[in-house]
């Protein structure tokens, strides 16, 4: 503090002699001050200089000190100007006036010094405050703005990540809506082809959401490729089993000391006899819908994924007939609920998944996304969404 | 946050005293019940009349204090609404967990294996 400028004080008085002898006595205590002739005067140094106490008389030409201090509360500032308004003994009725108008405090007029020393001080200490506080502020905004960047650019890592769907991968039209609750997101899924016939594809749904969850589901993104799924699940030409891709993944991930798990569905299918292979592990189950509009919920449950070590996972099969498409979403699309606390629920969404043969299955993800904005009115999902659509040409 | 009624000095219904029981507050119900194990109570049952709704992170919670009760005693649950039943039944979590249809028979149903 002995390092510190003085702290300056605009001092407006249209009495020479009166200015100049608060000038003198201010100073003495340890600021600098500026003396301004009248309210106008006053204003126009306020702007220019930095000071941040105005020591003002009422009665001012020009400005009076009530009107000098409405015009400075209307100033956008980069700081607050304390104002200390002197007032004569016959102006109490004034004072909620020059309250209202925005003055500080109040000091008799006819220079007490004991009174001026404590009006000072007290406005010195505000301004310190807040001078500390404006600084935390900063430092706050300057994490904050690190943090948020920090997360956009995980947000676009993550993003990269997911597979660019054509709109043909070996006969089949794919398309996808990713929808992080905040940035970055829990859900994952890729869809690549495993050989020259067969199609693999997955979802996968961390538990919980933002940071902590994405970090497994990155996770779980580079540890999935084509390879890695092919060579757990295509056990021979004949034997197709997701559930040993699954199990895998369950061993690996079972053994942190942790709560955290992942739901998911994979699949497998042969784009020359429509054969499809799939496991679902905890992951709501998605929605058959043939070309002729019939739709069905496929599957009946199964363990999530490290979680329990000694869960085992079924391999379920069904023909994926041309024209027919299947419509996989995490859990975010049902658990949604409205202002009423209603969830969206299976019915709903089974509703919009049935639309697909009038609507085009490319065109299901938009469309539960939109179905989803307007139950919820436009506020946004607590949880990741994921809503991948597969169909076969 | 929890609230917990002691039946025959041996079995403790616990009831998760929120409505959601959701990434929000799982870490914390974890925590008081984690505490109660600690302090020796192992004779488990979990009440969900009054909690409508269980998401990932609550399972997930969920299923950690039934390691944490491991072999030394005995977790189940009653009462569960049907969104909860439909999220237990998706995860086969109707397998690890025992249910019941309401906290009397679930300690009814504890007292006589003990």
């Amino acid at each position: 503090m002995l390092n510190a400028p003085k702290l300056k004080v605009i001092v407006a008085e249209d009495h020479g002699v009166q200015r100049a002898y608060m000038c003198m006595l201010i100073n003495k205590l340890g600021y600098e001050t500026i003396p301004a002739e009248d309210g106008l005067q006053a204003l126009k140094l306020i702007c220019e200089s930095d000071a941040q106490i105005l020591i003002s008389d009422l009665n001012m030409p020009n400005l009076n000190g009530i009107e000098l201090t409405v015009e400075i509360r209307k100033l956008s500032l980069d700081r607050y100007v304390h104002v200390i308004m002197l007032t004569g003994q016959d102006e109490n009725d004034i004072r909620s006036k020059a309250l209202e108008s925005g003055v500080d405090d109040f000091m008799p007029k006819g220079m007490n010094i004991a009174m001026l020393t404590a009006r000072l001080r007290a406005a010195t200490r505000l301004i310190h405050h807040e001078k500390e506080l404006a600084e935390r502020n900063r430092i706050l905004k300057e994490s904050n703005d690190r943090i948020q960047k920090d997360l956009r650019s995980a947000a676009i890592a993550q993003r990269r990540l997911l597979p660019e769907i054509h709109d043909d991968i070996m006969g089949f039209r794919v398309s996808s809506a990713f929808v992080p609750s905040s940035f970055v997101s829990g859900d994952m899924f890729g869809c690549f082809p495993l050989s020259d016939t067969k199609l693999g594809f997955y979802m996968v749904d961390v538990s919980g959401h933002g940071v902590q969850a994405s970090l497994l589901s990155v996770a779980i993104g580079h540890l999935i490729t084509p390879e890695f799924f092919g060579t757990k699940a295509i056990l021979s030409d004949t034997t197709i089993a997701p559930a040993a891709l699954v199990t895998d993944l369950n061993q690996r991930f079972c053994g942190f000391d942790s709560d955290e798990y992942f739901t998911m569905f994979c699949g497998i299918i042969d784009k020359e006899n429509g054969h499809f292979d799939y496991c679902q592990a905890g992951h709501p189950s998605p929605y058959y819908v043939t070309s002729n509009g019939q739709i069905q919920a496929i599957g009946d449950g199964g363990f999530p994924v490290g979680m329990l070590a000694f869960a085992d996972y079924e391999n379920h099969s069904l023909t994926f007939d041309p024209g027919a498409s299947l419509i996989l979403c995490s859990d975010a699309a049902i658990e949604a609920e409205n202002h009423a606390n209603i969830p969206f629920g299976e019915d709903r969404l089974q509703s919009v998944a049935a639309t697909a043969p009038q609507i085009g299955p490319a065109n299901i993800p938009d469309q539960v996304i939109d179905a989803l904005n307007n139950w919820r009115s436009g506020e946004p999902l607590e949880d990741d969404l994921t809503v991948v659509a597969i169909e076969r040409i | 946050m929890i609230h917990t009624t002691r039946h025959n000095d041996e079995i403790t219904v616990i009831r998760p005293g929120v409505e959601r029981l959701t990434a929000v507050n799982a870490r914390e119900f974890k925590d008081e019940v984690s505490t109660l194990i600690e302090q020796g109570a192992y004779q488990l049952v979990i009440d969900f009349k009054d909690v409508s709704f269980l998401d990932s992170s609550g399972l997930g919670v969920l299923v950690g204090i039934l390691k944490k009760v491991g072999s030394r005693g005995e977790l189940t649950v009653c009462s569960l609404g049907a969104s909860i039943e439909q999220m237990f039944r998706i995860s086969r979590m109707d397998r690890v967990f025992t249910s019941y249809p309401n906290a009397e028979i679930a300690v009814q149903s504890m007292s006589e294996r003990l």
